[in-house]
């Protein structure tokens, strides 16, 4: 049993890798654009099976984000990027719990001795992907902050007059405002990526240990872990956008 | 650098990813997002349409409904009247036209019973001056005849029966 920290690369295209992750990520976006290419086209105003459950979850979506905005127009800004999110990580998330997870591969030679490199491997075990999407977030909070209550006013959380009201404490405060602001890249990324990562190990641990049956329970967790997951990452990048978007009040 | 190295975090597959989910989000906005929210927007204004306008409807009907009951009320009041009048005049009429024939009948018979009074009086004249002439007649015819005292006798007996 191998249990890489890394993703394992499959083969290279010119000089660039391909790994098993990017691969999975590729077969989700192409999942996930064609449905909704499908869905567009099969679209009725008398909804009927597939589209009732997407409009369900679009529209619980909606009235969630409702409820941190208070404002129907912050709620179509922040929508895209806020249900996109989720809908990637749950899909990725979920992916671990495909069979053939680190079993299905192949055996190749490396320095002398083989390993094995499995094809499915859940993209969110991957820091690449997390750490995109995490970046994605956090600069979407920025320029949204900026767009909403322009540069300077923005700039203005982070760079505190010393010589005015608050003074040394404001400033300081602005400071840590600025570290957080890198420390929710890092928190985002690697949070998604420990309890997917440490979710896989489990799996293959417990494969291995107790081949049938005894699996099934930590496979239900997973599944569970998956939708927590993914609606962490989604509600805390709409709360950071919504504190983005907020002036300061004094 | 070494740290994310061992990570697995390479330059190149983080652009991948960046590119992917921005490529994403750009495609789930336009194709998904878009036109669902567009559709639930548009059926929930065309259901709160419809709510309201069936609520009208009915308000309307109840209107419609008790102004027809009023109307029928009016209609079978005036219709009562307008009977009644009817009823009224019928009576008044027919007494009218009663009296008018009792008054032409006993008018009629009034000029009838005169006129056949006339005509008693006009023939008893007739027949008065018609016997006053045969009488003398008679009488020049049985007294130029031959009064014999026989036929005398006879006439005073059938005079006297």
């Amino acid at each position: 049993m191998d249990i890489s920290l890394t993703p394992e690369t499959i083969f290279h295209f010119g000089s660039f890798p391909i790994t098993n992750t990017l691969l999975i990520t590729l077969i989700i976006s192409a999942i996930i654009i064609v449905t909704s290419l499908f869905l567009k086209k099969n679209l009725k105003i008398i909804p009927t099976g597939f589209q009732n459950i997407i409009e369900y979850i679009l529209e619980s979506f909606l009235n969630l984000i409702d409820s941190v905005t208070h404002d129907r127009e912050q709620t179509k800004k922040f929508f895209p990027l806020v249900v996109t999110i989720f809908i990637f990580i749950i899909l990725s998330n979920w992916v671990e719990l495909v069979p053939g997870l680190g079993t299905i591969g192949i055996n190749v030679a490396k320095n002398g001795h083989s390993s094995f490199i499995p094809f499915i491997r859940s993209s969110s075990a991957d820091l690449n992907v997390t750490l995109a999407i995490a970046l994605i977030s956090v600069f979407s909070a920025q320029f949204m902050g900026i767009a909403a209550i322009g540069a300077v006013k923005y700039a203005g959380k982070f760079f505190v007059n010393p010589f005015r009201k608050p003074y040394f404490i404001g400033t300081f405060v602005g400071v840590l405002e600025l570290i957080s602001e890198v420390a929710k890249v890092i928190s985002f990324s690697f949070r998604l990526f420990g309890n997917i990562f440490a979710g896989e190990v489990l799996l293959l641990v417990m494969l291995e240990l107790v081949p049938y049956f005894v699996p099934v329970p930590f496979l239900f967790l997973e599944l569970f872990v998956g939708f927590i997951q993914a609606l962490v990452f989604a509600m805390l990048t709409l709360v950071f956008l919504k504190i983005a978007v907020t002036e300061t009040s004094h | 650098m070494e740290l994310l190295n061992n990570l697995g975090v390479n330059g190149k597959l983080l652009l991948a990813q960046l590119v992917n989910f921005a490529i994403l989000i750009w495609v789930l906005h336009k194709f998904a997002y878009g036109p669902i929210l567009k559709l639930l927007e548009t059926r929930t204004k065309k259901i709160e349409k419809g709510l309201k306008d069936a609520e009208k409807s009915q308000k309307k009907l109840a209107e419609i409904e008790e102004k027809e009951e009023k109307v029928l009320v009016k209609a079978r009041k005036k219709a009562q009247e307008i009977i009644k009048k009817a009823e009224e005049l019928a009576v008044e009429n027919a007494n009218e036209i009663v009296i008018v024939a009792k008054e032409q009948t006993e008018k009629m018979l009034d000029i009838s019973q005169k006129q056949i009074k006339q005509e008693k009086e006009k023939i008893l004249r007739e027949v008065k001056s018609e016997i006053a002439t045969l009488v003398v007649s008679a009488s020049e015819k049985i007294i130029g005849e031959k009064l014999d005292s026989e036929k005398d006798q006879e006439l005073i007996k059938h005079s006297l029966k």
